[in-house]
This record gives structure tokens, sequence and C-alpha cells, in this order.
């Protein structure tokens, strides 16, 4: 019987995930995002991410789940290996895709909200995005290279978890109000990706999903840090060579004002 | 507090102006190019591997450009085995460019820079401790082994040989082109110059004239680590322009107060301190690969 549940949970966790938004459920869940465009600049030391909405329901039945998804790009995981007595990085997996940050808030813990199989249906869990795109080296376990992925990730604050209200002197966290309005606030740290973000709100009501909606929200450079990403990307010859210039100039300068002195 | 465009990380400036100006300050006090410090310190500060490479690179082209203005005045550089030391320099860095993007990609980079520098950072530690205590022993410096330096090496016998006006040389083309090929694949992948390896082997190996080793030796690094920044910002992208001009702005004022300084302090006890210095960032090198990591997993290849 364990040997069974072990097996179903492998399956589960090898299986490829579904399809992001719900097929069967309304996408009509009143929800807004108070900035949908995040502007990086040289000031910029990450923001937060305020999602706002309302339950239809009168009497405020039924549970909240946001989830604030990044881009899914391909990882990579490594094992260290001891080799002559030094610590290397060994036995990589690839990742196909997994989420470059993930952060998911809710009213009360998501386990009591939905069953293992809904989280994982709809990727309410990083893990769940997260899909094994190489063999796994002898001896290697699948599952604890998608869990290093997760944890190595959650270090980084690229991957959250709030349950409930926002603590005291912290801003992240999930807020119901009187008469179904509910605001969730994520924090974006300044290390997570400059990319396209997805804000998905979910209504569940006794661990079934009713209605979700999702928002874009846009995090890109402005201005200064915009010209210079631009430069370094598209014209990167150019810009080495300016680089170059800039280099010889300090030279130069220091040069001629250390011969005033 | 700004954020680094190509790093993609708030770093502080005055943090990064205090680093890079005492790099400049050591540089401009031993009279090295300081590249071998300033790319780990940028590491121990957080910036990635690959950018604190790449970036460190433009930082010494500038630092070696004000020191090539200064020698050129002096008529102290042999352009002609600058000319030889750069083309070898120039194959070195493309290959060097190469084997660091290929690292990158498979996730090995890093292990390679630690190993390089623990190497590196242990041996001239070693050298300089060793040199100050001889001189506080009351003993000579090596300064007369320079006088006793053989008359002839290999560099005498290989065929190919050339001459040499200013250095009073006539060697083969082979030594220079070997050694510029070298300091060119470490300076691509370690961002450091290269001249703490390049003058002693200049002077022992060439036979060339101490007065003219510094100026050639600093015009190979200024060619070479052009070369690296834009072959860096064409192949990896890991040059970032902002947090450059920090370390050059940084090293520079820097440098000028260590020349200064530097002229009213004993040698032997300011090469003794920076090899103690070194010595312990070595030490730190070799602990974080040897003990047993709590992490035992890592988040690996920056390129994917």
């Amino acid at each position: 019987m364990r040997a069974a549940l072990i097996a179903l949970a492998l399956t589960l966790l090898a299986s490829p995930a579904r399809a992001q938004q719900p097929g069967d459920v309304a996408n009509d869940l009143p929800a807004a995002v108070a900035e949908e465009q995040i502007s990086v600049s040289s000031d910029y030391r990450g923001s937060y991410i305020t999602v706002f909405g309302l339950n239809p329901d009168r009497r405020g039945r039924g549970d909240i789940v946001v989830v604030l998804r990044g881009p899914n790009e391909a990882a990579t995981v490594m094992r260290k290996r001891r080799v002559f007595g030094l610590w290397i990085n060994g036995d990589p997996v690839r990742f196909s895709q997994a989420p470059e940050f993930f952060a998911v808030l809710s009213n009360r813990p998501l386990r009591q909200i939905a069953n293992a199989d809904s989280i994982w249906r709809y990727q309410l869990d990083p893990a769940a995005s997260a899909q094994l795109a190489s063999a796994v080296p002898a001896g290697g376990d699948p599952s604890a290279y998608r869990a290093a992925l997760v944890r190595l990730r959650r270090e980084q604050g690229l991957y959250q978890w709030y349950s409930g209200r926002a603590r005291e002197n912290e801003r992240g966290g999930l807020t119901l109000y009187q008469g179904g309005l509910f605001r969730a606030v994520v924090r974006l740290p300044a290390n997570a990706p400059i990319a396209q973000y997805h804000a998905d709100t979910y209504l569940f009501r006794d661990g079934r999903l009713i209605s979700s909606q999702r928002i874009p929200v846009t995090v890109s450079r402005v201005g200064f840090e915009r010209t210079i990403h631009d430069l370094a990307t598209n014209v990167s010859w150019f810009y080495g060579i300016v680089t170059v210039l800039l280099a010889l100039l300090a030279g130069w300068g220091a040069s001629v004002l250390f011969r005033r002195s | 507090m700004i954020y680094l465009p190509i790093a993609e990380m708030p770093v502080n400036v005055l943090l990064v102006l205090l680093v890079s100006g005492c790099v400049g300050f050591v540089s401009g006090l031993v009279g090295v190019g300081g590249g071998f410090i300033m790319t780990p310190a940028l590491i121990f500060l957080g910036v990635p591997a690959p950018v604190a490479v790449a970036t460190g690179a433009s930082q010494i082209a500038a630092t070696s450009f004000s020191g090539i203005m200064t020698q050129t005045r002096r008529k102290s550089v042999d352009w002609r085995m600058g000319l030889l030391l750069s083309i070898g320099g120039v194959i070195g860095s493309v290959g060097g460019v190469a084997l660091f993007e290929r690292l990158l990609r498979i996730g090995q980079l890093d292990l390679i820079i630690s190993l390089l520098y623990l190497v590196l950072l242990a041996g001239v530690g070693v050298l300089m401790l060793r040199e100050s205590y001889h001189v506080w022993r009351g003993r000579t410096a090596k300064s007369v082994s320079i006088l006793r330096r053989p008359l002839r090496t290999v560099a005498h016998s290989l065929p190919f040989r050339l001459r040499f006006p200013r250095s009073g040389l006539y060697v083969s083309v082979v030594p220079p082109l070997a050694l510029g090929f070298g300091i060119g694949a470490l300076a691509a992948i370690m961002g450091v110059g290269g001249g703490f390896i390049l003058v002693p082997a200049m002077i022992y190996l060439l036979r060339m004239p101490t007065n003219v080793v510094i100026g050639t030796s600093l015009f190979q690094v200024l060619i070479v680590t052009s070369l690296i920044v834009i072959l860096q910002s064409a192949a990896t992208q890991t040059v970032d322009l902002v947090l450059a001009a920090l370390l050059m702005l940084g090293g520079v004022v820097g440098a000028q107060i260590g020349a200064r300084l530097g002229a009213g302090m004993k040698s032997e006890h300011i090469r003794g301190m920076l090899g103690a210095l070194l010595v312990g960032a070595a030490a730190k090198f070799l602990f974080d690969l040897v003990i047993t990591p709590a992490e035992t997993y890592v988040l690996g290849g920056g390129l994917g």
C-alpha cells in the first residue's frame, strides 16, 4: 500500500504539468493589480506588487489563493561531488522549464484549501511547473533535485509562501476584508528577473476551484538601465569598444592629473 | 545604492568605490596591477564571477593605459617586443574567452576561477612574505639575483631570432609569443592583467633590461585586456558598464593616493602585509572548496 502511494507520488512528480489555466472554470473573478508596470531604474531595489480582488460570494464563503508567476526558463541543478578532497559541481540535471519567480498567497494554509491533486493540477506549487528535461544520473533521486531547485530558489527569495495576513514588520501577505474584498501583497526582490509576470487569483470553495483570473504584470528596465542593457545585447561589439574607450579616457585622465600634482 | 544593469543587482556605490579605492591604493603602494585582488573582492561582494572577471578587465585597461602614458614619456617601452607579446596575447585571450564561455555553459566556471585564484594568491602571497622576511632579517633582497640573471636562456637558442634594439636583445620570437599566449588566456579566465607573471618572466627568461620591462608589460596588458573587454561583451555579455565606471574611478583615485603614500613607507612592510592578506584570501578559497558544504546542490549554468 505504502509502496503504491510512493509510486503514485513519483508518477505525479514526473508527469508533465498540465495547462496553467483551468478550462472548465470561469475566468471571472474580479481582480486587479495596483501597478501593472514596474520600472527598473538605477535606484531599483526591488518592489511590492499588490493584487486586489473581490469574492463574488456575498457572505464571503470560500478561500482565496493568489499566485504571482515569473517567466518559465530552463534551469540546471548540480550536485556537489568530492574529487581529490575538493568539492566540485557534478551530476547536472536539466529542467526544460522552471518558474524563475513564484509566490503563493492564501488566506489560510494551502493544504487546507485544496488537496494535493488540485495544488498539482493548477500549479499552485513551483515544483509542479518544473519539468525535468534530462535523465537523473545513476544513484540520483529526481524528487531530490526538484526539492533542491525549490529550496535554493526559496533561499534567494525567488520562491515565496504566505499564509494569511502580513505579519508585523512585513508587508507581504493576503488580507481578507469585509464584503469579500481581498488584498495580496508580494515582495518582489531586486534579484527577481526582469520579465513578464502574471498574477493569478483563484477562488476555492470546499476544495473545488470556482473561478479564477489572470492579470499580466510587466517588470521592465527604463531610462539609463534600459539604454545600457539594450546596447550590451543588441550592439555588443560597439558596447565593448565604448567600455574600452571609457577605460582609456579614465587612464588618460589619471595620468594627466598625476603629472600636474 | 545603484542597480547594475548587467549584473542585475543593486550595489552600494560607496562600498564599491571604497573597495576599488583600496585595491587601487594597494596597487599604487606596491606597484602591482591589482586585478588579482579586485576580481576576488568583487566576488566576495556578491557580484557574479563571470561579471566580476569580465568587468575587472576594463579597470585593468584603464590603470595600464595611465601607466603607459608615464612610461612612454620615459621612453621605456620596447614596442617591437610589446607587439610580439601582444600577438601571443591576442591569440591566448581569444582562446581564453572561448574557454570561459564553455566553462560558463557547463557550470564549472566558478570552480576553475576558485582553483586558479587559490594557486595564484597563495603563490604570490608566499613569495611576498618570504621576500619581506628576508629583508626584515637584514639579508640582501632578491635584487642581487637580477644582476646575476643567466647570460643565455632557452630564448637565445631557439630558431626565428629577431633583433630588439631598445632592449639590446637578439632572441627567438617563440618564447615571447608563447608567454603572451599564456598570459592572455589567464587574463581572459581570471580577470587579471598578468603583469606579476609577465615581469619576472621577461627578466629571467628573455633577459630584458629592467628599465623597459614595466612599460613593455603594461603595453601587452593594455592590448590584451582591451581585447578581452570587447570579446567578453560580444560573447558572454558580462561586462557591466556601470560597475566598470565605478571601479575605474575608485581604482584611479586609490592608485594615486597609494603611490604618494608609498614613497614614505618601508616597502618590505607593505609587501609583508599584502603577502599575509593574499595568503589569507587563498586560505578562504581553499576552505570553501574543502569543507563539506551544508547544501550539496547548486543552481548551475548561468547561461542555461
